[in-house]
């Protein structure tokens, strides 16, 4: 049995954006951190250009391919890392589908960034309280973390706005 | 930038004030808890200096509270494990007197633990 299938142009942009995006976050497994949960996220740029550029349909795309494959090239694939960042990813999904839903709320991709990656981070904190560590103490953390994802999430909005005024002048 | 960014920016920072004021508040232990042969015996505030003195199996050892910590100060025993041990704050610190069979911990709101491991 052969099955057909034609790519549309929409597939190879989602491919493209994906490859781009799972680049990214391959690189930025190899930095070490200080405390596991912060990395740069840089990866959430393609994902939020994609969501400004094409919409959050392709966003959704690019984001989960880039979490699957991406773990897969590392090696956390069904890892407990693979969890956090799949849960880290959906939560940040969600508010930018809410977002999307509601008009674009009169967000810069500064703005988009910035709450995407606390929604990243409360996520994924959330699902390692439930799962992994369910511990009070682990809530010390919680604090550092959001800081962190607030500043990440600033630098990759400003990233993004950099990257989009690129693509927009010819 | 724009006005939304602004109200985003402030709103997280809002949020991570309360989760600063939530979680980091009362990281310190708050009472030493003493037991002999396991069973806690007294309970004391590490807020308020005092030193107390606790009869065991072997004699009398001595515990002092001063600056938010507790220690043990002397023991009867040999080995002198519970002095070593030096002066607890966090919660869930533990120092023992095994021989004698005086110990004490700290209680706080939650407890730390010794290592994690990833």
């Amino acid at each position: 049995m052969q099955v057909e299938f034609t790519p549309t142009e929409e597939d190879h942009r989602i491919a493209k954006l994906a490859a781009l995006a799972i680049g990214i976050h391959v690189l930025e497994s190899a930095i070490p951190s200080p405390i596991p949960g912060i990395k740069p996220g840089l990866a959430n740029v393609i994902t939020l250009l994609t969501f400004v550029l094409y919409g959050w349909r392709a966003a959704v795309w690019v984001s989960l391919l880039r979490v699957v494959i991406g773990s897969v090239i590392v090696g956390t694939f069904f890892s407990p890392t693979f969890m956090l960042s799949l849960s880290g990813a959906c939560a940040s999904l969600v508010v930018l589908v809410v977002i999307a839903g509601s008009g674009g709320l009169g967000l810069s991709p500064i703005g988009l960034s910035i709450v995407t990656a606390m929604a990243h981070m409360a996520g994924q904190f959330g699902v390692a309280y439930a799962l992994f560590v369910p511990h009070p103490a682990l809530l010390g953390l919680l604090p550092v973390l959001m800081t962190a994802a607030l500043l990440f999430g600033a630098v990759s909005g400003v990233f993004t706005c950099k990257v989009l005024a690129r693509l927009r002048s010819p | 930038m724009t006005k939304a960014d602004g109200v985003v920016i402030a709103l997280a920072l809002v949020v991570l004030g309360y989760l600063y004021a939530a979680f980091w508040s009362n990281a310190k232990g708050a009472e030493a808890a003493i037991l002999v042969d396991g069973v806690e015996t007294q309970r004391w505030p590490l807020t308020q200096d005092r030193r107390i003195d606790i009869t065991g199996r072997m004699g009398i050892s001595q515990l002092e509270i001063k600056g938010g910590k507790v220690r043990f100060v002397a023991s009867p025993c040999s080995g002198k494990q519970c002095v070593h041990a030096g002066r607890l704050h966090r919660s869930g610190e533990f120092a023992a007197c095994l021989p004698n069979g005086v110990s004490v911990y700290v209680v706080g709101s939650a407890t730390e633990f010794d290592a994690i491991n990833f």
